[in-house]
Parts: C-alpha cells; sequence; structure tokens
C-alpha cells in the first residue's frame, strides 16, 4: 500500500501550503501586480471557500494553486510537491493523479459522450478499467440513463453533473472548482452544489472554490476573502446560515 | 483508451468544420498533384510516342555513307533488349508498261515500323487503312500519283531494276515520311529483303541505310553511350527531340504542365497552411484542458501527430480515389481527341510527387501551427488568454516559404522557373500589405454614403489584419488562375499563328530557273499562290577563318550541319518570319557578306565578321558574316541556315529554286496535271505533317485545359479556407448587430459591399501582378513575344467583386435564418 500512503498521506503536514505568492503581469507600458504577497495553509479534508469581486485575482490564485500556472513569487507546496519548481509537464502528471476540477463553463469536449468525458482523465492516468468507474460515477450522480449523450443533448446542470462526475473519476487529493454554479440557475445550482459538496464529503477530498456565491461559499468550513490581490482571513469562523 | 482514441478518429474529426477543409484541401491537392503526375507522364509518353512516330522508331540511325552499318552494332542493340528495325532508302528509275519514272525508295524490314503505323488504299476508291508493318517479299507499295504517272493498276507489275514487284497497295501516308530533301520523287516502299535482287545498289550508289531502334529511354541512352564512340561522321543518330520541327511544341507543352503543377501545388499548400492554423486556434480550448487534466505536452504532441499521420493517410486514399476516375477520363477523352486508343499508362514514379506533396503539406503547412498546441498554457482553461500574436507565426511562415520553394523546384526543376514564380509572388505580397494598409487607411476617411457603406468600411477596418490576409490570397489565387489562362491563351496563339490554316503544305522543289515564271504562273491561273521562291544551292561550309572548319569547331559539338551539304540562298529582304539579333541586314546593292541562322552561329561559335569558306561543287565562296538571325522552323517554309545578298558570288553557281505553298486536300490532282507538265520539279507533300501537328496542338489543349479546371477547383478551395478563417467572428458581429436591432437588409448590404470591395482590389491586384509573371514567362520561358491583356483587366476586378459579394451573402446565411438569440448560443 506504498502508493496509497504516498497518495493520501495521514500525517498533519497541510495538503496545500503557500508562502509568499505573488503575481505580476507585464502589459505594455507597465507591470500589474495581481496577487501580492498571499500566505495559505489548507489542511487534508478541510473545505475552502475564496471569494471577492470579478477583477479581485481569484481566478488567477485558483490556477497557481491548481499548478496550471507559475508564479512570479513564491511558493505552492501541493501534497507535498512544490509545485512552483516542477516543470510543466511534471506538474501534468502530478494534476492527473492528484487534483479534479469543476469549471464555470463545464469544459467537457463536445466531442464526446458523457461516458467518454469522464473516462478521460481515468485513461490519462492510466488508472484500469476506466469505463467500470466512469459508469459508477455517471449513475452516482443521477445520470445514468445518460451515458451516450454528448454535452450538446444535455441540460446546464447535467453538463456539470458530468464535470463532476468527472473530477472525481480519477480519485483526486484535492478537488479545484470555479464558480461551479456559476452558470446555472438558482435551482440547479443548488442541486449541484448538494452533489458537489456531498461526494467530496464521500470520498474525503480537499475542496478549493473560488465563488461568490455567498450559499455555496458557507457550505464550506473555511472562507478566504480576497480583494486587490490580497488575501484575508475573517477572525470569526463564518456563521452558518443554511 | 476508448475515450483519447475516439478523440483522434479521423472519423469524429470530419464532424469538425475545420478538419473538413483541412482534409478536403489535402484531398485537392493530393488529387490535383497525382491528377496532374500521372496525367503530364501519360501525356508526355503519348506526345513522345506520337512524335516517336515521326521517325517511325524512338531513335534512328542513319549511315549516309552509302555503307551498311556493322552486324555487331545491331546485335549489341538485341542483346540489350531493343527492338530493331531497318530501311534502306535509295532514289532508281522504275519501269511500268507505258513509261518509267524515278522515284524514291524506302525498303523496310518486317519490323518497320516500330512506331506509329501506315496508311494505305487497296484501291483508288478504297477507303483508307491502317496497317502496322510494310509490304511483305515480291510486293511493291507506290504512291498514288505514280499510278496515274505510269498509268498502272493496282496488281500490275513494276520493274526495279532487274526484279519485278506486284502493286499490292497504294501508299498513302507513311509514319516517317517527314521533310527529307532526298524524297524528291513519288515514293516506293518495298521489302529489304528485295533490295538485293534488283541489282540497282552498285558500289558508289547514293544510298541510306537506317537503322530503327525502340525500347526504353534507359537503355537507349545505355545503348547510344556505348554506340557514340565507334561513330564516324557519316553517321547521324536521330531522337525525338532533335526534329527541329516537334521538339518546340514538345518542350513547350512540358514546361506549361510543370508550371500548372507547381502552381496547383502552391495553391494546395495555402490551403492546407490556412486551413490548419484555423483548427490549430480552434483546438487551444481542448489542449487547455486535456493538459488540465493531466496530458503533459509530449503527450498533446503524441496526439496531433497522430491525428496528422491519419490526415495524411485519408488525405493520399481520398486524393487518390479522386484521381484515378479523374485520370482514367482525361485519358478517355485524350484517345477521343487523337482518334485512337490510348493505352493507360499508370506511371508508379508519378505517384511520388502526390506522396511527397500530402507530407509536405502535412509537416511544413499543417504542422507548425499544430506543434505550437503544446505550450498552450493549461490555465486557458479558467481564463481566456491572449491568442497568438502573428509574431508567433513567423517561424510558420518561414518554413512554408521554405517548403514551397524546395516543392515548386522539386516539380520544375527548374530554378529559373522557382526564382521567377516566388520573387513575383513576394514582390505581389509586398505590394498587397502596402496597397492593404494605405487602402485601409484611406477608406477609413471616407465619409458620406449609407449606412450600409459606413458599416462595409468599418467592417473592412476592423478586420483589417483579416481582410489584408484574404486579400491577399484573394488576389494570389486570382494572379495564378490569370497566369494560367493568359499563358494558355499565349501558348494557343503561338502554335495557331504558326500553323493557320492555310499553312504551306505543299513544297516545290527543283525548279530551273528558267521556269520559274511559269511554275509560278500555273498556279496562279488556279487560284493557289506560292509563297516566296527562293533559290537554292547546296553547299558545304569547309572553312572557318580560312582553316578547316571541322578544327576549328570543338570537337564535343557534333554539329549534323557540318556533315552534309547545306541549302544556300540569297535574298534581297529579311523573311517575316526571321528575326534579326545581330549585325545588319543587306543594304540595296551590297553582294557581299552572309547572314547565318542563330543557333547554328552559337554552336559554331561565330562572330561578326568571321569569314565563312563554302564548298560549291569544285567551287569555292568567302564571306564575313553580316548578320545573324533567328528563323522559324517550325513555319512549314523554306528556311535556310546560310541567306546571302542578291548578287553575291553565289549567284554564279549552278542552283534551283524553291517553295512552299497551300493546296487544299480536294485540289490535290492539280499535283498531277503539274507533274505532268513539269516533271523535273519535285512536289513534296507535307500536309499529313500539318495534320499531325494540330493534332498535337489540340491534344496539349486538351490536357492544359484539363489542368486549369483542376487548378481553379484547388484555388476555391483555398478561398473557402480563408473565408471560413473569419467566419465565426462575423457570424457573432452580425448576431450582435441584429440584436441591437439592425435590420437584415442592412446586414445584407454591408456585408456584401464589405466583400465586393475586398474582391474588387484583390481583383485588380491580381491581374496587375498576372500581367508582371506573364510577361517574365513569356520572355523567359516560352520566347514568345509579350503584350498586354487590356480586354481582363477590368472584368476580372469586376468579376471579382460580384463572386465575393455573393460569397459574402451565403455565409450571411446562417445569420439570418435563426434567431439572434440562438446564434449567440451557439457561437459562445
Amino acid at each position: 500500500m506504498n502508493q496509497m500512503t504516498d497518495l493520501r498521506r495521514v500525517d498533519n503536514s497541510p495538503m496545500l501550503r503557500v508562502t509568499g505568492l505573488t503575481h505580476k503581469v507585464r502589459l505594455e507600458t507597465d507591470t500589474l501586480t495581481i496577487l501580492q504577497g498571499v500566505n495559505l495553509e489548507i489542511n487534508r479534508g478541510e473545505s475552502v471557500a475564496i471569494v471577492g469581486r470579478s477583477g479581485s485575482g481569484k481566478t488567477t490564485l485558483l490556477g497557481l494553486l491548481a499548478g496550471l500556472d507559475t508564479p512570479s513569487e513564491g511558493t505552492v507546496e501541493l501534497d507535498g510537491s512544490e509545485i512552483s519548481s516542477l516543470s510543466e509537464d511534471e506538474r501534468a502528471k502530478l494534476r492527473a493523479r492528484r487534483v479534479g476540477f469543476v469549471f464555470q463553463s463545464f469544459q467537457l469536449l463536445p466531442a464526446l459522450s458523457a461516458l467518454e468525458n469522464v473516462m478521460l482523465p481515468l485513461e490519462l492516468a492510466g488508472i484500469g478499467s476506466p469505463e467500470k468507474r466512469a459508469r459508477d460515477l455517471l449513475e452516482r450522480v443521477g445520470l445514468g440513463e445518460r451515458l451516450s449523450h454528448t454535452p450538446r443533448q444535455l441540460s446546464g446542470g447535467e453538463q456539470q453533473r458530468v464535470a463532476i462526475a468527472r473530477a472525481f473519476a480519477s480519485d483526486p487529493v484535492i478537488l479545484f472548482a470555479d464558480e461551479p454554479t456559476g452558470n446555472l440557475d438558482n435551482r440547479t445550482g443548488q442541486s449541484v452544489s448538494d452533489l458537489l459538496m456531498d461526494l467530496n464529503r464521500e470520498q474525503g477530498t480537499t475542496l478549493v472554490m473560488v465563488t461568490h456565491d455567498e450559499s455555496l461559499a458557507a457550505r464550506c468550513g473555511r472562507l478566504l476573502h480576497i480583494e486587490a490581490g490580497v488575501l484575508t482571513e475573517p477572525d470569526t469562523a463564518w456563521e452558518k446560515t443554511d | 483508451m476508448a475515450a483519447a482514441k475516439k478523440l483522434m478518429s479521423v472519423s469524429r474529426d470530419w464532424r469538425e468544420r475545420d478538419v473538413r477543409v483541412v482534409l478536403v484541401a489535402l484531398i485537392i491537392a493530393v488529387a490535383t498533384v497525382a491528377t496532374i503526375a500521372l496525367f503530364a507522364s501519360q501525356l508526355q509518353r503519348t506526345l513522345v510516342s506520337s512524335a516517336s512516330s515521326f521517325l517511325a522508331a524512338d531513335r534512328q540511325l542513319e549511315a549516309e555513307n552509302g555503307r551498311p552499318v556493322p552486324d555487331a552494332w545491331i546485335e549489341e542493340a538485341r542483346r540489350r533488349g531493343l527492338e530493331t528495325g531497318q530501311m534502306i532508302e535509295f532514289s532508281t528509275m522504275v519501269f511500268g508498261e507505258s513509261g518509267f519514272q524515278l522515284v524514291s525508295v524506302k525498303a523496310v524490314s518486317d519490323e518497320y515500323p516500330l512506331r506509329g503505323d501506315i496508311e494505305i488504299q487497296s484501291s483508288a476508291d478504297a477507303p483508307r487503312m491502317v496497317v502496322s508493318a510494310g509490304p511483305g517479299p515480291g510486293e511493291i507499295w507506290i504512291n498514288p500519283r505514280l499510278l496515274r504517272l505510269l498509268e498502272l493498276d493496282i496488281g500490275d507489275t513494276l520493274e526495279v531494276g532487274s526484279l519485278k514487284l506486284t502493286i499490292a497497295n497504294l501508299l498513302i501516308r507513311e509514319p516517317d515520311g517527314g521533310f527529307r530533301l532526298s524524297s524528291l520523287a513519288p515514293r516506293v516502299m518495298m521489302h529489304v529483303n528485295d533490295v538485293a535482287a534488283t541489282g540497282v545498289l552498285q558500289e558508289g550508289s547514293r544510298v541510306e541505310f537506317v537503322y530503327l531502334f525502340a525500347g526504353s529511354d534507359k537503355a537507349l541512352e545505355d545503348y547510344y553511350h556505348w554506340l557514340e564512340p565507334q561513330l564516324e561522321a557519316s553517321h547521324e543518330w536521330e531522337g525525338v527531340r532533335d526534329g527541329e520541327t516537334f521538339s518546340r511544341s514538345l518542350e513547350r507543352a512540358e514546361r506549361f504542365l510543370l508550371l500548372g503543377g507547381s502552381l496547383a501545388v502552391l495553391l494546395a499548400a495555402v490551403a492546407v497552411a490556412v486551413a490548419s492554423r484555423q483548427y490549430a486556434l480552434s483546438q487551444r480550448d481542448t489542449v487547455a484542458l486535456l493538459k488540465t487534466l493531466g496530458l503533459t505536452g509530449q503527450g498533446i504532441g503524441r496526439l496531433y501527430l497522430r491525428r496528422l499521420a491519419l490526415w495524411g493517410v485519408a488525405g493520399v486514399l481520398g486524393g487518390l480515389a479522386v484521381a484515378l476516375p479523374l485520370f482514367w477520363l482525361l485519358v478517355r477523352m485524350l484517345s477521343n481527341v487523337l482518334e485512337r486508343p490510348v493505352d493507360v499508362y499508370l506511371d508508379p514514379a508519378a505517384l511520388t510527387p502526390a506522396l511527397l506533396t500530402a507530407l509536405v503539406s502535412l509537416f511544413a503547412f499543417a504542422y507548425p501551427p499544430i506543434r505550437r498546441l503544446r505550450s498552450v498554457p493549461a490555465m486557458r482553461v479558467l481564463r481566456a488568454q491572449p491568442g497568438e500574436t502573428s509574431r508567433e507565426a513567423i517561424p510558420d511562415m518561414l518554413v512554408a516559404i521554405a517548403a514551397i520553394f524546395c516543392l515548386v523546384w522539386f516539380y520544375a526543376g527548374e530554378l529559373t522557373l522557382v526564382v521567377s514564380l516566388l520573387g513575383g509572388l513576394a514582390l505581389l505580397l509586398a505590394v498587397l500589405a502596402l496597397t492593404g494598409w494605405l487602402m485601409v487607411s484611406v477608406l477609413r476617411k471616407v465619409r458620406g454614403g449609407g449606412n450600409a457603406w459606413r458599416l462595409a468600411l468599418v467592417g473592412l477596418y476592423r478586420h483589417r489584419q483579416a481582410s489584408m490576409a484574404q486579400m491577399a490570397v484573394f488576389a494570389m489565387t486570382l494572379m495564378l488562375a490569370a497566369t494560367l489562362v493568359l499563358v494558355r491563351s499565349a501558348l494557343l496563339d503561338d502554335w495557331q499563328a504558326q500553323l493557320p490554316d492555310d499553312a504551306p503544305n505543299h513544297f516545290l522543289i527543283n525548279i530551273a530557273p528558267d521556269s520559274v515564271d511559269e511554275v509560278e504562273a500555273f498556279w496562279a491561273e488556279r487560284d493557289a499562290s506560292l509563297d516566296m521562291l527562293y533559290p537554292m544551292v547546296r553547299g558545304r561550309l569547309t572553312e572557318l577563318n580560312d582553316l578547316p572548319v571541322k578544327e576549328a569547331v570543338s570537337k564535343d559539338e557534333r554539329i549534323n550541319a557540318l556533315n552534309r551539304e547545306l541549302n544556300l540562298t540569297w535574298m534581297a529582304e529579311l523573311p517575316e518570319d526571321n528575326r534579326l539579333v545581330e549585325g545588319k541586314w543587306f543594304a540595296p546593292g551590297v553582294t557581299k557578306g552572309v547572314s547565318v541562322e542563330a543557333e547554328l552561329a552559337e554552336r559554331l561559335g561565330l562572330k561578326l565578321g568571321d569569314r565563312l569558306t563554302f564548298t560549291i561543287g569544285s567551287e569555292k565562296l568567302t564571306e564575313p558574316v553580316t548578320s545573324i538571325r533567328t528563323v522559324q522552323w517550325d513555319s512549314m517554309k523554306p528556311n535556310f541556315y546560310m541567306a546571302f545578298p542578291p548578287g553575291s558570288g553565289l549567284t554564279e553557281m549552278p542552283g534551283t529554286w524553291i517553295t512552299s505553298f497551300h493546296l487544299d486536300e480536294n485540289d490535290k490532282t492539280l499535283l498531277n496535271e503539274f507533274s505532268r507538265r513539269y516533271p523535273t520539279v519535285s512536289v513534296l507533300e507535307i500536309d499529313h505533317i500539318i495534320k499531325r501537328i494540330q493534332e498535337i496542338v489540340k491534344q496539349v489543349t486538351q490536357a492544359i485545359e484539363a489542368i486549369l479546371a483542376l487548378i481553379l477547383a484547388a484555388a476555391l478551395v483555398v478561398m473557402a479556407a480563408v473565408v471560413s478563417a473569419t467566419l465565426r467572428d462575423r457570424q457573432r458581429e452580425g448576431a450582435l448587430l441584429r440584436t441591437l436591432g439592425g435590420q437584415q437588409s442592412l446586414l445584407v448590404r454591408s456585408t456584401m459591399m464589405e466583400f465586393a470591395l475586398l474582391g474588387f482590389f484583390a481583383g485588380v491586384l491580381g491581374v496587375l501582378a498576372a500581367e508582371v509573371s506573364v510577361y517574365v514567362l513569356q520572355m523567359r520561358m516560352f520566347e514568345g513575344e509579350f503584350r498586354w491583356h487590356w480586354q481582363v483587366i477590368l472584368p476580372i476586378p469586376l468579376l471579382s467583386a460580384i463572386l465575393l459579394a455573393l460569397f459574402g451573402r451565403w455565409q450571411l446565411r446562417p445569420v439570418l435564418s435563426v434567431s439572434p438569440m440562438l446564434l449567440l448560443r451557439r457561437l459562445e
């Protein structure tokens, strides 16, 4: 069970440790600072919501935390790996085995069926019998009857369910969600977020979510604010409203 | 890897618009190139075999010294797998019951002709028949004129020397009945084995032994290589390409096919490059997602490389599936034109350019933009990233230019063609960039006009990069198409001008000086006017600047003109179709000097002022070179290497006169009357040669038109590829305009106007560029004369404006047919 231990360390080291994270973008005339000295630790199994207005830098932060981009300064340590020092390909391999994503715009491949979309990360990670696992997950998200449908034939809520099934397919240790209900109406958003939170709890995954849906943020164990590239954490625990 | 595999399957790809364009472009590229290559090699073969039939073989070896060549030479040819045959040509008297006549005898072996066929008639009224072998032993075939001259009939006996032969057929046409001044008298044909029995060939008789060879080019080359050191001055090795009359037609046809091939490659390449760049851009989201899901850059590279390979296979198979039936159709057309069956010749080597094109199209034009997908940032899944800048595409363009250069070079095999073609294109692009920039800047300042006009101008300006790119491609496509059309008509005009319907088709030779006037009067009375009459004196060029000519000239040059007697003439004026390239034509009253034909002058290394000495009979005549002129060998008029001024020493020498004229087929019986009245004048009938040349021209024209059609199809795909590149943007804008309350008619008018403007400017630039490239090609390659094509300068831009406006209207369909809401969502 070495591998298992490796993947899901039970030690107390944080799942995510961010130190002095700064991100700057060079424009034609000057340099724009998007993130300024962010320090953050997220423990295993925690669920964290990052809220902030448009342009506050939250999407950039999410991208850096997930290793989709590299910071100008500072370090990001994900599950014990210092990802800012890894090459792009090494980061991709890390993502394949340990990271799941849910996006605002679903990001399903239009040419593939629901089943195939869920199978894709399993195949990329080289995980055995991908079809069975994909079927099970789609059953779990309530789309057992829609396996062969392509994204175009599914509603927005259904597409996001497929995306959630995909996110959990490779059994990730951490899940990043970018406005997962942002493109859905209230009711659908509610049921999608229920599904996301339930699965997260079942799988014991660490969840990092960017949102400005306050009710969704409220369901997370921890709430962070970001404004003008600076991350702050309210002193008091968030009072659950629902 | 079911899902991943599916991501790469061609059948799924086919459902994506951009991939369809890439694949269609690829298929058209391969199909065009394969068809051209296959057809060109077929045509080449047909043309060469057509032309070969003028020799009745692929090569001829002539022994003019009256002695047969050693048997070992023929043995060696057979050993090398060549077909061989033999002819003996001589002149003699033949005797019929009512008289005798000088004839020119061609005695042929069983194998004659190795190429081409013989046309005969079994009686004067019988239909003409085509046969593939000459007379058997004991038989003789005779020219119909002889039948009448000697009042003979089929089945009668004709005595050749001491041998009696039966007249079996009338000889209408022999494949190699070309231009031989030795064949002055009516032709008879007999079997070569009968020659000895006639007893007419004595030591010192004027007789020519001719040996025929046929086989593969390689075997013929190798054999000649073996033979050459043993040849004497009196031996002449003749191939199709040495024949002055036909080689030019062949050469020009070949060049045109090559040019067409290169242009097709160019168009295909542009289509593939544009469509695949578009495809790569559309794949950026997918790549970002795959990277997010953990696929490495290398994995992305492999994924797309495999996909490219699949496209390649699909493109080649699809292209061949289109090319083969097309090729078959062209061959059918060819045999219709030739009115004889043509063997389909599927040259495996012709598939190489098609495969190479597919490979280069994929790796030099499609791969670079797709390769860069590896570096698409994964972050793109979260946020739109700045798209590719045009600077990133610069290496692609360099690769593409290098590839185009190499491909066109490979096709044309000629640096001049490549450099002038690509130079022209580069110049065009530079001019385009400048004009496009100017146009956009100027149009931006234009005020007034309706809403639609303003929107059209704004549209052009807003898409200025795309507009310029589209204009460049349209202009380039138009230029290529226009170049082809112009060169085609130039070529055809050229040929037609050389061989008009009333081209001279008969020669009169051996006209005694004192009967010149009478002969002229004879034909004038019968409404057939003679061309210029030229005096003709036979003489040999023996000395150059007082040195024996064979010493004065480089040994490497085998110059036929030095091995035989030349026809020398004098003339007061330069013939119409001759052109002076150096020196001055004889002024009136000048009696010294000689004018030399340009190619011979070059091969002999002659300069103005060099002294040439001719031996005529026992006399010698020495004159300085005073001018050098070009001659139209294929004009079917008497042409001369050497021309002297009237009143020169030549006029004192014994000579005869020669002329050519046109005689309708219906009037051919006049020849009998003429021959009876002037038995010493020889009539050379070349009407069948002219017919054959016209046949070849027709053949080549058809080929050119077929290739033109293919290239235009390729051009259309390029256009479609380029326009589809901005399709989504335009549709989105259209939908927005409608959402914001723009009326359909406004949208339609402004879009059509925008495209019409684009089309018009592209048309103007394309036509101008075509004129320049035609000028270069005409001057450099086709040795023709250039003239402006005023008649196309306005119609083409107008036509292109109208076409593009309609095209713009057509691509607006989806914007107009569905609700803006639906459209915006679909385009999201």
